[in-house]
């Protein structure tokens, strides 16, 4: 019982230690990790609206419907908040908007930076995060993808098989929805914001 | 001593001779830069809990000497998940499921066991070393044939000639297999002669 | 209503379309090691099915009421995998116990599992895709369903490759990489069915 005990104790030591030493790298790497981000948000935002000498964080209530999936933790998300930003030149000039649109694709999250003029034009897009098959819906990262969605307004954000624009990837028709999708949903909020405030 | 580091790369290379670590090696080979990513981080996982076992081989009993093994490669392995998120975000995502699971491979509880555990520090550098860096070519050389296959580029640029219409099957999961049965038979028929 | 469907896709989607083994190379060492006899392969595709379920279960339980609430997420790593390996003993012991019979067939396939990444890869996957416990089970389960149908197919085909000429630089893991590159190639036709 005695030498049971023993050993207990020096694999309780070395976990002990071990969880020790990362609770600091730990405390010393998440700041770093959460800036990076930031930062990766603030670069792609300039690259799509490079015109912008500085941006106004806004956002707008939405109804978000609950994640169906019984199997899925539930998150209490009946309302949400569509957060996007409004770009403006060097007179201050409102010149366009940014925002993030985000959906699942085939096996991730994709998430694109989007920039639009004020008229809801897409100016630029950029592939932000995605973990799609290399190969396939991985090459939703290539510029040639990215550049056909320049000057598409959201009646147009369709894939080509869906009656739209874009022209699928091969043999990633989920991807390529997915990103046209995500942007079309993210227009439609946009719009009803800035309806709003040509009211106000 | 010099050949605890080299026996790592063709003689007992962990991969094609000793077939250890194969999710790894098929899973993130679909491009070099991965590879090399993976390999490193490896590498790094064995070089310092081989440091750390043959430092305290002596003071762990044989009955929980698994266990007390697996903590220190799993610290390790959670030190290179955070500081590749922080510093190399980018390979970090892609690589993704499969840096906490260098926890499970076999290449470097399989050394703590057969080597660190029975040799000095000094040899047990150099034996991760060794096996890291065997590792790590192995998956350079199956990432270097699916990206040129695959994509025509080799870390990222065109190697092919321009009509190269590139193979797609190879960075698919069919031509890690194929690629990995090719280059073992490969192996086979260089040791027969 | 929408129970049904939603587990009827997540089998589809463990099973066949993110099959562990050929699309997300997980599992990879018994699926070529522990392949070359039938019997062997089923005795180790149970013991995976078991063990990957229970590990759902108990690293879901650790997930969600130890590491969350306590702020410790980086600690994952090292809760999971050690959790697994004690598991896997536990497992062991208790069969050993109570049913000898069982023992027999799958007790020299419980050692090597802990060092199987499937296990802790679905364990893993489980808290990225945010499962609840129902769906962490489930997805356990189905995962381990899909190692064992392709780790029996692999034997079957293996059993009769016995009798086929393999060039001599090819035989044993060589043929048997290409033959799952074939069987990849097959289940790559799933890729399309999404719910």
């Amino acid at each position: 019982m005695k030498y049971y005990i023993k050993l207990g104790l020096i694999l309780f030591v070395i976990t002990a230690i071990a969880s020790g030493i990362l609770a600091f790298l730990n405390g010393k790497t998440q700041p770093i990790i959460e800036e990076n981000q930031v930062q990766a948000q603030i670069n792609a935002r300039l690259d799509v609206l490079s015109a912008a000498g500085f941006f106004v964080e806004d956002s707008i209530k939405i109804a978000k419907k609950q994640d169906a999936n019984p199997l899925k933790i539930q998150k209490e998300v009946s309302e949400n908040w569509f957060k996007y930003f409004r770009g403006f030149d060097a007179d201050s000039l409102l010149i366009g908007y940014t925002f993030v649109a985000s959906l699942y694709g085939y096996s991730s999250e994709v998430q694109t930076m989007v920039g639009v003029d004020t008229n809801l034009v897409v100016k630029k897009i950029k592939i932000i995060s995605q973990a799609e098959t290399p190969g396939l819906g991985a090459n939703c990262v290539k510029e040639d993808f990215q550049k056909q969605f320049d000057g598409k307004s959201e009646k147009q954000l369709a894939v080509d098989k869906d009656g739209g624009e874009i022209e699928s990837i091969t043999g990633a028709t989920i991807t390529t929805r997915t990103i046209a999708n995500s942007i079309k949903i993210g227009l439609n909020h946009l719009s009803k914001s800035v309806e709003i405030e040509e009211v106000d | 001593m010099l050949r605890e580091f080299t026996k790592g790369f063709i003689k007992e290379n962990p991969v094609f001779v000793m077939a250890l670590g194969l999710c790894p090696t098929l899973a993130v080979t679909s491009s070099v830069v991965n590879a090399i990513g993976m390999g490193l981080a490896a590498t790094f996982v064995l070089v310092f809990s081989n440091i750390i076992i043959s430092l305290i081989k002596d003071f762990i009993p044989t009955k929980i000497r698994i266990p007390a093994y697996i903590v220190v490669i799993a610290s390790f392995v959670t030190i290179v998940d955070m500081v590749m998120h922080a510093y190399l975000p980018a390979i970090h995502k892609s690589l993704g499921l499969f840096i906490p699971l260098i926890v499970v491979n076999c290449i470097i509880l399989g050394r703590a066991e057969a080597f660190a555990s029975k040799n000095n520090v000094l040899k047990s550098i150099l034996d991760g070393f060794g096996m890291g860096f065997g590792f790590t070519f192995a998956l350079v050389v199956i990432g270097g044939i699916r990206e040129v296959l695959g994509a025509g580029q080799f870390l990222g640029m065109n190697v092919m000639w321009t009509s190269y219409k590139p193979m797609l099957v190879a960075i698919l999961a069919p031509g890690a297999f194929i690629v990995m049965g090719l280059l073992m038979g490969l192996m086979n028929l260089k040791k027969k002669k | 209503m929408n129970y049904f469907t939603q587990i009827f896709a997540l089998a589809i989607a463990a099973i066949f379309v993110q099959n562990f083994v050929l699309m997300k190379f997980l599992g990879l060492c018994p699926y070529i090691g522990v392949s070359k006899k039938l019997d062997s392969a089923l005795g180790m595709g149970m013991a995976v099915i078991f063990v990957m379920t229970m590990a759902s279960v108990f690293t879901w339980l650790i997930q969600t009421y130890l590491l969350i609430p306590f702020r410790l997420e980086y600690l994952q790593t090292i809760a999971f995998i050690l959790t697994i390996a004690s598991l896997v003993q536990l497992v062991e012991m208790i069969i050993q116990k109570t049913a000898p019979a069982l023992y027999k067939s799958l007790g020299v396939f419980l050692p090597l599992i802990t060092t199987n990444c499937a296990v802790l890869g679905v364990a893993i996957l489980n808290v990225q895709s945010e499962y609840n416990f129902i769906g962490a089970i489930l997805n356990g389960l189905f995962a381990g369903v899909g190692f064992t149908l392709v780790l029996v197919m692999m034997a079957g085909v293996r059993e009769r490759l016995d009798k086929a000429e393999v060039p001599p630089a090819m035989k044993g893991m060589p043929i048997a990489m290409i033959i799952a590159g074939g069987m990849a190639l097959a289940f790559l036709g799933f890729a399309g069915l999404k719910f």
